[in-house]
């Protein structure tokens, strides 16, 4: 996370990881209809209805996974790892892939506030899937030193193993370790500028780009004595 | 398998009687002579591939629509997931496809006739019709799966093919289609950066010169989205041309929409093969995006189809 963040945000991530709870609080709520579960908040909403109604989940799956008839994986797609807000998300949307083998179509007509939606809402299916992904693994034997490594590229602006997670690995075993890990609070509305909501979104971005071994390793550190 | 306009009348007819009474007089084939059906691919919220619940889930869907006709994917009736076709270049690269694709194979060479004839079987009861079975012939194939792909079709008791394959997998196909005496029509995307692509009218020209077996599924909204005139071709190729798929986009590799708000003349298309009496299938295919469920979409299709053929 370094040159990320803005000063003093890593006092705020310390306290979002300390006292936060573990992400099922996130779980949607309501009845699944065509286009999957509605979303937990309005905001995601009004994306999960650009997503559903420009008919993205014929190919792409209504979470993201499933992809059919070639479409892109977008669960693991690199290029939606590297948007932020929609800004690569979005010119592909709006330009389509006419030279696919089938084609994705083009949406023009898409305003600036519905791609930041969409954005928005593919970012938040990513993280859950992500998510259930990733404690799915189960297997925390890592290489520490290929964690410590990790940790101090990505974690360390804001976390000491010293410091605010002294005893992490005695306090939370197993599954409770990983999943504080991977979602140390509530991100389902990631947006804001408030320290906190900087926080979220640092730790969102971890969780969407996060590979298997990334997350073996770093419990492996967390845990070494 | 290739039909005069007097013997695809006779079919029209013929379709409900082989129906139970009961069912006869719910079931749509046709709409002032326009013969009338369902690609399955419209089915977006099926169970999955070798669920035993997907083709019972099919017939429903048909019968509570009250189509009576079909052109079934091949995804719906293999036990494999639609990537193990081959059909998509991307899908070929992905972890498992080769395993996946030889397992289908193997599956493809060995399952016995009787598979697909217990399905035709469902259908029948029901008092539905497969008319096309829908495979997407690629270079994955063997000339043995090929063979075998065909003697499937025909226990199916489907007509023919659609096909979403290329050209060159069209030249290939020459030597089965006239062994088999089984048609297959090309159906069009609109990709229009691959010359192999089935896009444009001259590559749909290229495939029907090579065999008089060769013929169109012309999709007219993909032929809209490529900027092409889907109006201009039926009335040049209405002879070859055995179904149209039904869905409305919009121009310039545009999105799908609901029927009326894309750029595809879809009442103009459907009213020239009504008056023109032309023996060409017109069958729905659903892909616009909506909450709701597949079967109250294709509803919708259809009761637009009906106020543009009244």
């Amino acid at each position: 996370m370094p040159g990320l963040l803005p000063p003093r945000a890593g006092i705020v991530l310390i306290a979002v990881f300390a006292v936060a709870a573990p992400g099922d609080a996130q779980a949607p709520r309501g009845k699944a209809d065509a286009g999957g579960l509605p979303a937990p908040t309005p905001e995601l909403e009004r994306g999960r209805a650009v997503y559903v109604l420009s008919s993205c989940h014929f190919c792409h799956g209504v979470d993201l996974t499933g992809a059919q008839m070639g479409a892109t994986d977008l669960m693991h797609s690199p290029l939606i790892a590297a948007d932020q807000n929609g800004n690569v998300i979005g010119p592909v949307v709006r330009a389509g892939k006419p030279n696919l083998q089938t084609a994705m179509p083009s949406y023009p007509d898409l305003t600036s506030q519905e791609i930041a939606d969409l954005a928005a809402y593919v970012h938040y299916l990513r993280r859950q899937g992500r998510y259930r992904e990733l404690t799915m693994d189960g297997d925390d034997q890592g290489d520490a030193r290929a964690g410590e490594t990790y940790f101090n590229a990505n974690c360390a602006a804001c976390h000491s193993k010293s410091g605010d997670l002294t005893g992490v690995a005695a306090k939370y075993g197993g599954a409770a370790l990983r999943a504080r890990v991977l979602r140390p609070s509530d991100d389902r509305a990631p947006t804001g500028t408030d320290r906190t909501a900087v926080g979220r979104l640092q730790h969102g971005k971890l969780l969407e780009r996060y590979a298997p071994a990334d997350v073996r390793n770093l419990i492996s550190f967390l845990r070494e004595r | 398998m290739i039909l005069t306009r007097r013997e695809f009348g006779k079919v029209l007819a013929a379709a409900p009687l082989a129906a139970g009474a009961a069912q006869q007089q719910r079931l749509l084939y046709s709409i002032n002579g326009v013969g009338i059906g369902l690609e399955t691919f419209s089915f977006h919220d099926l169970p999955p591939a070798a669920d035993p619940r997907l083709i019972p889930t099919i017939i429903s869907n048909m019968r509570e629509i009250g189509i009576g006709e079909c052109e079934i994917m091949s995804g719906h009736i293999e036990p494999w997931p639609t990537i193990a076709t081959g059909w998509w270049v991307q899908s070929r690269r992905a972890p498992g496809f080769q395993q996946l694709r030889e397992d289908a194979r193997r599956w493809r060479l060995s399952v016995p006739m009787s598979y697909y004839a217990n399905i035709r079987k469902q259908f029948e009861d029901a008092g539905l019709r497969i008319y096309l079975y829908n495979v997407n012939f690629n270079e994955t194939f063997t000339d043995e799966e090929r063979d075998k792909t065909f003697e499937a079709a025909k226990a199916l008791g489907a007509a023919g093919f659609s096909s979403s394959t290329v050209i060159s997998e069209a030249r290939r196909l020459v030597p089965f289609v006239e062994r088999h005496k089984m048609f297959v029509a090309m159906h069009n995307h609109n990709n229009l950066v691959d010359p192999d692509q089935f896009a444009t009218p001259q590559s749909f020209e290229t495939a029907l010169a090579l065999s008089p077996y060769f013929k169109a599924t012309l999709d007219i909204g993909h032929f809209v989205a490529g900027n092409n005139d889907p109006v201009a071709f039926i009335r040049k190729h209405h002879d070859r041309t055995v179904n149209i798929h039904v869905r409305d986009r919009k121009r310039n590799n545009g999105p799908n929409r609901p029927f009326g708000q894309g750029d595809t003349p879809i009442a103009e298309v459907l009213r020239l093969i009504r008056d023109q009496k032309y023996p060409i299938r017109c069958y729905l295919e659903y892909e616009y995006g909506s909450f709701r469920s597949s079967v109250d979409e294709v509803k919708t299709c259809l009761d637009y189809c009906r106020r543009v053929l009244a």
